[in-house]
Parts: C-alpha cells; sequence; structure tokens
C-alpha cells in the first residue's frame, strides 16, 4: 500500500502540468483540457486522504466535484462553440475583447 | 506499490501528452489515458464507486463530449504566430517546477494519522453502498442542490447554442422552445472592433 504522502506528490506534479498547460497553450479547447488535469489532480488528493483518515466525506466531495466538471463542461464548450460560430477562431489571444 | 508506480507513470505520461501535443485529438486521447490511469488510482485507494464513477463520467461522457466539439469546430490546426506574452513559455514552466517542488516537500512532511488499514476498513471499500449511505443522509442539501445545477447547466447549454429559427412570415418559431438565444454571447461585447467604434 502505498502511502498517501505519494499520491499528494503525484496529485502536484499532475496539478503544475495542468497549470502549465493552462499559462501556455492558446486554443481555448486546450486551456479546457489543461483545466480537466488540474481538477483530477485535485481529486486524487481528496481520495488519497479519503483513505488516510478513514472518513467518506472526501469521497463525497469528489462526487460532487465531478458532478460540477460535467455541467462546467458543458457550459463552457457551448460558450466556446458559440463564440467560434461568432468569430471564427477559438484562439485566446484573438478573444481580448474583455481586457478592457 | 507497483501498481502505484505503474498508474503514476501512465497519468503523468497521459498529462505531459496533453498538454504538448499539437494536435487537439492526440491532446483528449492523452487526456483518456490520464482519466483511466486516475480511475485505476482510485481503485488503489479503495474508493471503487468513485473509480466507476471516474470511467463512466469522466472516461466516457465528458471526453465524448470534448471530441465532438473538437472535430466540429476542427480545432487541429495549430495556432501560428508568436505568443503575445513575453517569456510566457519559460515563467509557466518554471512556475511549474516551483509549485510541484512545494507541493513535493508539503506532501513528504505528512506523516499518515493512522495506520493506512484502519482507513481502508473505515471506508468500507468506498463502493456505491457506503457512500451512498453518506451522500444521501449527511450531504442530502449538497446532492439536490447539484441536481439544480445539472438542470441550470442543461438549460444554459442549449440557451447558448441555440440559433435563432428562421421566420419567414414574422412569426416566431422556435420549435416549442422559447429560450432567449444568448444576447449576451450575440451582442458586441466579444466584438472590440464595435465597441472601439
Amino acid at each position: 500500500m502505498a502511502p498517501t504522502a505519494y499520491y499528494i506528490a503525484l496529485s502536484g506534479l499532475l496539478f503544475a502540468i495542468g497549470m502549465i498547460g493552462v499559462l501556455t497553450r492558446r486554443t481555448a479547447i486546450m486551456v479546457f483540457l489543461s483545466v480537466e488535469l488540474m481538477l483530477n489532480a485535485a481529486n486524487l488528493a481528496l481520495v488519497a486522504f479519503a483513505r488516510a483518515w478513514g472518513d467518506l466525506t472526501a469521497q463525497t466531495a469528489v462526487f460532487i466535484v465531478m458532478t460540477l466538471a460535467a455541467a462546467e463542461v458543458a457550459i463552457g464548450l457551448a460558450i466556446i462553440v458559440s463564440i467560434f460560430r461568432k468569430r471564427e477562431t477559438t484562439n485566446v489571444d484573438d478573444l481580448a475583447g474583455l481586457k478592457g | 506499490m507497483i501498481a502505484f508506480i505503474l498508474l503514476g507513470a501512465l497519468t503523468l505520461v497521459g498529462a505531459v501528452i496533453t498538454v504538448a501535443a499539437r494536435n487537439a485529438v492526440h491532446a483528449a486521447l492523452g487526456l483518456v489515458g490520464t482519466l483511466l490511469s486516475v480511475a485505476g488510482l482510485f481503485a488503489s485507494l479503495s474508493a471503487s464507486f468513485l473509480a466507476a464513477t471516474q470511467v463512466i463520467v469522466y472516461a466516457g461522457a465528458i471526453m465524448v463530449l470534448f471530441l465532438f466539439v473538437i472535430m466540429l469546430l476542427n480545432a487541429n490546426a495549430p495556432v501560428r504566430g508568436r505568443d503575445p506574452v513575453p517569456f510566457v513559455r519559460e515563467l509557466a514552466g518554471i512556475g511549474g517546477v516551483v509549485l510541484a517542488g512545494a507541493f513535493a516537500v508539503l506532501a513528504f512532511t505528512y506523516k499518515d494519522p493512522r495506520p493506512l488499514a484502519e482507513g481502508v476498513a473505515a471506508t468500507r471499500g468506498g463502493g456505491a453502498g457506503p457512500v451512498g449511505e453518506v451522500l444521501l443522509t449527511r450531504f442530502l442539501l449538497p446532492f439536490e442542490a447539484v441536481s439544480i445545477l445539472l438542470l441550470v447547466a442543461i438549460v444554459g447549454a442549449v440557451a447558448l447554442v441555440n440559433r435563432p429559427a428562421p421566420q419567414p412570415d414574422g412569426v416566431a418559431d422556435t420549435g416549442g422552445l422559447t429560450l432567449p438565444t444568448s444576447p449576451d454571447l450575440q451582442s458586441e461585447a466579444l466584438l472590440p472592433e464595435k465597441v472601439r467604434a
């Protein structure tokens, strides 16, 4: 049985890779995929702590996070499709209209 | 321990493919690999219900949606030209290394509060029974709130991509749907040229 520390370290690595993706990718869909990586890193840490403390609360939280992720993906992809119809691009550098 | 090393390596390989792949479909398939490996890690943490949910909801439903939109928008073409943010790759790399290092330090100073076998016994295998019991007693209100959220998300997604139906003689035929067709996204908010004009 691998100790909790290993899972948390893996979760941190996964989160860091996701963050690098969010910062460097320039297509809205690729940014979105990287956000999913970060969400999964958080879920992994939660489940690792659920085992460490023997408490199912964290697993319940992960279940709710998964549902939220599904809703977020549906809305986010709808927004991306909407923007693509209007602008013919999903490059985030071109979509700076709200920059102020 | 062997399972952890194998699944952890697969998870990281999939994550790197997701972030580095030029082709959006390859990136999505890399993410599928990561999600399936994370499902395996959940199983190794004796969270069997979450492992199944991860495969069904994430690797199944969510990734199908992603691939569908990637192919619909033909988002495979790589973005050309320089990134307008200077040194973004270098800075993101440094930030990622610092973040991962900080996590690693935190992780390896963490001591398990009790023997792991006790925790595994207390979560009773994390099957649908024990998790459902907690979800439908202590967390009934959040559970119901999530159902409302999902309903709002469905209505919102339909409203966002619903095109106004062609109106031959001034009579609105929305096919029974009378949702507004995303006034915000159709407006000038996303068109800087018009805003400046």
